[in-house]
């Protein structure tokens, strides 16, 4: 620690540290656009020039170290005379139309101008305008406010990690542009927006609604990912009209995804569930709560719990549902004596199912030195996780992937190893073999006859020289004939070289769904078993079956049998829901309820409703205590959620014990199918998010394959395959398809 | 005069090895291989000798070289600067295409003092016949074994590269010039870091002028007072002067250093058409104007053009006679620094277009009351506020040509045309 003077006060300070660091922290305020806390400095804007004593020129305070004795003046003539110098020349050819830009009232450059700038402008020569191209469906670009401050083009090489905004032209003819026709299309291209400091970059789908100054703005969670990205709500007359970022830097720092940032839109879809329905013979009819109720009551007291019954009834979730909504539709289920709960909605077999720990926090994530990603996209389907080992690559952290298909990255892989979902096991055996010969530790059964290639002794040789590593495990395993050996390997080999592990199999909400136990119970059916068996009824919380099983066929039929009876809480209207229930109560979705999220950190993160949701919506936990209520069932006397919360502290917690088995025994046959729900398209809310749904990722539908399978499959680059158009590539590992499809295919594929 | 960079200019191939190696090249280089000299010798030399940067600033050359941390692990670099594109300078272009080899020598000497094994030759992108000859001197040095990997069975390594620019003025700029090698939009980085510390690829590197080099072998081969001797006090040597303009024989003079301005005139062979001298930018066009009676008894030094209230800059003296419209040479200066910046700072992107367009608008008849008052505000908001020189450099000249010649200035705003032309 050293001393510095600030406007003749001492202050303390990290030699080395850059001034404005200093006075940020201290609270002295230092004009600045180009600097950024989180981004490289350029110090070029020159706004933030102060005096330093023993200076001859003032010196920008964003790039000035600082040292024992300095002494600085922010505020005195010289300091004031160079920051209204710089002011002045900002504004020469910025357009000085604050009414009718959107930027307006949150403008840093108008915020800084009334206190630096002079009323009456010098300038009488022409001023420059730029002409403006569509960059796409989610940044509106009016570059001819652009300050130049570089910002967005330091965002995308430094975070986004794709430089997609970049200067041309030098002098006065620079200019910010992106390169590329396509336009921005980076996952994390909306912070460019929250960076921006001018109206240069504003969001399109908020485009001339309201000032800033018009709307509340209250603090809220993401809930599209495992991260729960911090964010701000900001609403006007009970609508959300924007979302932005919010700082936690545990979480995700400043930045969020623009899955987060723009899923709110899917809001006011006129799709959106608006009003209780019942079904009476065959027609459905807009009813009020109480009849809507009454009538689910009755139709699951007559169909299942007069009869006793109750072993026929099921109750199944999607991974968006809240932490105090799992855990109330489990408490109804096994107060009327029902064990038969599931969420685990697309695992084919779950006798085969990934259990893995994440053991890993997102800030220790950037800081690995290896990690190895197993069965992920993760760039687009974790953002933010991504983001933190691009950060980990930056400090020269290896990544090496055992993936069926070579996804892009947003930083550099070390191998990419493109592996047939029948080989990742046995490579992953080899790993774990490699290790355990290294260490010359005793090998079990039935690591002796696996053979061990090049790529498995790499990845070995480098878990053992990490000092730390992490192995990730994705998505794309979930319904891998080894799903479980897989984990049970990755448990292993982390396990023999003290790596961590994280894994993104799940999503969403999942982690809260396995923390209040929403699985069978006792001897309960899981999902697949229920679909299967003879049900009476079933309560389905925000189900949307062609995209969240894996067999929507076998769902369906399940839920449509004459003699089922079938609760529906949905927050959008949907055919195939509408053609299986019997009653469809619409629920509130992301920022209309309060809930609580559980992330990867296992950070509990509750949060209240920012908007009240429309017309006859209510909350899902309201309407499932009302319900509770109505079966007259004791203790779910909550006035908010947080009681509810606070019963889910109580309850002790469920500790999974699950076989530790690898079976390698090859069960694979014939071409196997990884099914991914594109990232835009994951949930209900997201599916309805028109720009969104515009961009380059909202638009991905392809079902990739290569040569060798797509002869197999008897098919061409024209064919759709499952209803997914077909994309021949040679990026794609033996005997497997992998599809991303988003919401513009109805029924996922069955095998 | 022309004792050093310009030595053998009048003899035959005067750029080959041959010659060079006939007039005592590479004796220096061939020392340090026998491991005769020290690297602390030649920095002592150049100290001596008071030879300082070419390329404008004037920073003493063995004080520059002292401070690369010639010790710490991992590559080092020499740079040598052959952008040469400040107006009125075109000495580096005739060294590069009449002593290449001094070039190549200097900064083999630099990489052995500065224990840099690699160097990189940037050229001006329009000098083309420069460049060809320097390749070609390279490729004799690499041929003769001067130059590669244990050069001489020593354990020296030095390789030389040459990078050709692209045209743009701001890439003479060191850490632009920097950049630009590193393959990215030629824009100064901010300071510190100081490219001793983090310079090419991040690596420690020095980054001197193409005749600042080419001056050292002689240097160190006749030693650092005799070079000191031929200048004056805190100007040591000889220094290549551009003199250009209105003069009957415009040319490169190598010539001591505190020669009379006059004299200089007087090589070049006074003023054409017997025309009256009205003033002289001494140092190239980012350096203050002076009127003809204070040039006239100046001295070319850097303390005697400092006196008079300029500065040496880079020796590119640009003579003005009296049918010169002083108002149109700003504004052409003014659109040229409005022409190169790069942009990156706010006050040098936005005030260089204003001085032109100002200036533009009095030229073309349209100057206004406080125009004048407008023009010294402006620079005087871009002067120290910026990252690099650049912007200095074009806020200079306006303040000098606005004090020197206020008048013409005054005359053409009040009447919409030029008061020497009429
Ligand atoms: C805008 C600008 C242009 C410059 N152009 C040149 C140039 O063309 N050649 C040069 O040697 N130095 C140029 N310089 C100076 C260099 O930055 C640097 O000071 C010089 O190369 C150092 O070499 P020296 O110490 O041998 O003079 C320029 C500086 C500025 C600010
Ligand atoms: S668009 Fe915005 S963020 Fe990008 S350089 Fe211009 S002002 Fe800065
Ligand atoms: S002063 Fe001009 S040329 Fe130099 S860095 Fe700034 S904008 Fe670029
Ligand atoms: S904030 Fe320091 S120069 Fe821009």
């Amino acid at each position: 620690m050293i001393e510095i003077e600030i406007n003749g006060n001492v202050v303390k300070a990290k030699a080395g540290e850059m001034l404005i660091q200093v006075t940020d922290r201290e609270g002295i305020s230092v004009p600045r656009f180009c600097y950024h806390k989180k981004l490289s400095v350029v110090a070029s804007c020159r706004m933030c020039l102060v005096d330093v004593e023993g200076a001859p020129k003032p010196q920008p305070a964003c790039s000035t170290p600082v040292n024992e004795g300095m002494k600085v003046h922010t505020q005195n003539d010289k300091a004031k005379a160079s920051q209204k110098a710089v002011m002045e020349f900002l504004l020469i050819n910025h357009p000085l139309d604050c009414p009718i830009c959107d930027q307006g009232g949150e403008c840093e450059l108008q915020d800084v101008a009334v206190e630096y700038g002079s009323d009456i402008s010098r300038f009488s020569e022409s001023k420059r305008i730029v002409p403006d191209g569509d960059i796409g469906a989610l940044i509106q670009a009016d570059m001819t406010r652009c300050i130049h401050c570089t910002r967005c083009v330091r965002f995308g090489l430094e975070i986004a990690g794709m430089m997609e905004m970049g200067g041309t032209g030098r002098g006065e003819h620079l200019k910010i542009e992106p390169f590329l026709k396509e336009g921005i299309q980076s996952e994390l291209s909306g912070n460019m927006i929250d960076v921006c400091p001018v109206g240069a970059l504003t969001s399109k789908p908020f485009r001339y609604e309201l000032r800033s100054w018009q709307m509340h703005s209250m603090p809220n969670i993401a809930r599209h990912d495992l991260v729960g990205s911090n964010l701000f709500v900001q609403t006007y007359k009970g609508k959300v009209k924007r979302v932005v970022s919010a700082d936690n830097d545990l979480i995700n720092e400043t930045w969020i995804s623009d899955r987060d940032r723009f899923s709110y839109e899917g809001l006011t879809h006129k799709n959106r569930l608006l009003e209780p329905q019942i079904k009476v013979q065959g027609q459905w009819q807009q009813v009020s709560w109480k009849v809507a109720l009454d009538y689910a009551v009755k139709g699951l007291n007559s169909h299942v719990l007069k009869h006793q019954k109750v072993n026929q009834l099921g109750g199944l979730a999607s991974s968006t549902a809240t932490m105090e909504e799992f855990y109330l539709l489990k408490k109804i289920l096994t107060e009327v004596g029902c064990d038969n709960i599931d969420h685990r909605l697309n695992v084919k077999n779950l006798d085969n199912v990934i259990t893995l720990d994440s053991n890993i926090k997102l800030g220790a994530l950037e800081k690995i030195d290896y990690a190895l990603i197993v069965g992920a996209n993760i760039r687009l389907e974790q953002p933010m996780i991504n983001h933190r080992l691009r950060k980990a690559t930056k400090k020269g952290a290896d990544i090496d992937e055992l993936n069926v298909m070579a996804f892009d990255f947003n930083h550099p892989l070390d191998t990419k190893n493109i592996t047939a979902p029948n080989k990742i096991a046995p490579t992953l055996a080899g790993v774990l073999k490699s290790i355990m010969i290294s260490n010359t530790q005793e090998l079990p059964d039935y690591l002796l006859a696996v053979e061990v290639g090049e790529v498995a002794n790499n990845i070995a040789a480098k878990l053992l020289n990490s000092r730390s590593s992490v192995i990730i495990l994705g998505e794309h395993i979930i319904n891998n004939e080894d799903a479980s050996t897989i984990a049970n390997l990755i448990t292993q080999i982390a396990q023999n070289t003290n790596s961590k592990t994280l894994n993104l199999s799940i999503t969403a909400n999942t982690m809260s769904a396995n923390w209040v136990g929403f699985v069978p119970q006792n001897s309960g059916m899981n999902v697949n078993t229920m679909l299967a068996s003879d049900m009476r009824g079933f309560i389905l919380l925000d189900i949307y079956p062609q995209y969240d099983f894996h067999d929507l066929e076998t769902a369906v039929k399940a839920f449509t049998k004459d003699d089922t009876f079938v609760i529906s809480l949905n927050s959008f209207k949907d055919d195939i829901v509408a053609g299986y229930s019997n009653v469809i109560l619409p629920i509130a979705s992301v920022y209309e309820t309060s809930g609580t999220q559980l992330n990867i950190n296992n950070d509990m993160q509750s949060y209240t409703a920012a908007v009240k949701a429309p017309d006859e919506v209510k909350p899902a936990w309201k309407v499932l205590k009302v319900m509770a209520d109505l079966l007259a069932l004791p203790s779910f006397h909550y006035a908010d959620s947080a009681q509810v919360l606070a019963e889910i502290f109580h309850q002790p917690q469920t500790k999974h014990t699950h076989d530790e088995n690898v079976n390698l025994t090859s069960k694979h046959h014939g071409i196997s199918i990884i099914w991914q729900n594109s990232p835009y398209s994951i949930d209900a809310v997201l599916r309805h998010s028109n720009a969104l749904q515009k961009t380059k990722i909202g638009q991905m539908n392809s079902a990739y394959m290569n040569q060798a399978s797509a002869e197999t499959l008897g098919l061409s680059a024209d064919d759709k395959y499952l209803g997914v158009p077909v994309v021949i590539t040679n990026t794609v590992a033996d005997d497997c398809v992998f599809i991303n499809a988003n919401q513009a295919v109805n029924t996922q594929g069955q095998t | 005069m022309n004792e050093v960079c310009f030595k053998n200019l009048t003899k035959d191939q005067c750029w080959s090895l041959k010659t060079y190696e006939a007039s005592g090249g590479y004796s220096v280089w061939r020392k340090i291989l026998k491991g005769e000299l020290t690297p602390e010798h030649i920095i002592d030399e150049l100290k001596a000798s008071g030879l300082r940067g070419r390329g404008g600033a004037g920073f003493p050359t063995g004080l520059k070289w002292s401070f690369m941390p010639r010790h710490s692990d991992g590559q080092k670099y020499v740079v040598c600067n052959s952008d040469e594109g400040e107006p009125g300078t075109c000495k580096d272009r005739d060294i590069l295409r009449f002593n290449p080899h001094a070039v190549i020598e200097g900064m083999a000497i630099g990489g052995f003092v500065m224990n840099a094994s690699v160097g990189y030759n940037y050229i001006r992108g329009e000098f083309m016949e420069p460049f060809k000859r320097f390749e070609g001197a390279l490729k004799e040095a690499y041929e003769a074994g001067l130059l590669g990997q244990n050069i001489n069975n020593s354990a020296i390594n030095f390789d030389l590269y040459t990078h050709l620019g692209a045209g743009a003025y701001i890439c003479g700029e060191e850490t632009a010039l920097l950049e630009s090698i590193e393959g990215k939009k030629g824009q100064p980085r901010f300071k510190p870091p100081f490219p001793a510390n983090v310079g090419l690829f991040g690596k420690p590197t020095t980054i001197n002028n193409t005749e600042s080099f080419a001056s050292v072998p002689e240097i160190i081969s006749r030693g650092g007072q005799w070079f000191a001797d031929i200048g004056v006090e805190n100007s040591g040597g000889c220094k290549l002067f551009s003199v250009s303009g209105h003069v009957k024989s415009p040319a490169n003079f190598e010539v001591p250093m505190g020669i009379a301005f006059k004299d200089l005139l007087e090589m070049a062979g006074g003023i054409r058409d017997g025309a009256k001298l009205k003033a002289v930018i001494p140092g190239g066009s980012s350096t203050p104007v002076l009127t003809a009676d204070v040039a006239m008894a100046m001295t070319m030094d850097y303390d005697g053009i400092e006196r008079a209230g300029s500065m040496l800059g880079a020796g590119s003296v640009i003579i003005m006679d009296e049918s010169t419209c002083m108002v149109e040479v700003l504004t052409r200066l003014a659109h040229f620094y409005y022409d190169e910046s790069c942009g990156q700072c706010t006050p040098c992107r936005e005030g260089t277009g204003w001085l032109y367009r100002v200036l533009k608008r009095i030229t073309d008849g349209n100057g206004r009351e406080g125009d004048i008052e407008l023009l010294l505000g402006v620079q005087d908001k871009i002067m120290g506020n910026t990252i690099c020189a650049l912007g200095d450099a074009a806020a200079m000249p306006v303040e000098s040509f606005l004090r020197c010649f206020r008048e013409e200035f005054e005359y053409y705003i009040e009447h919409g045309k030029s008061m020497v032309k009429g």
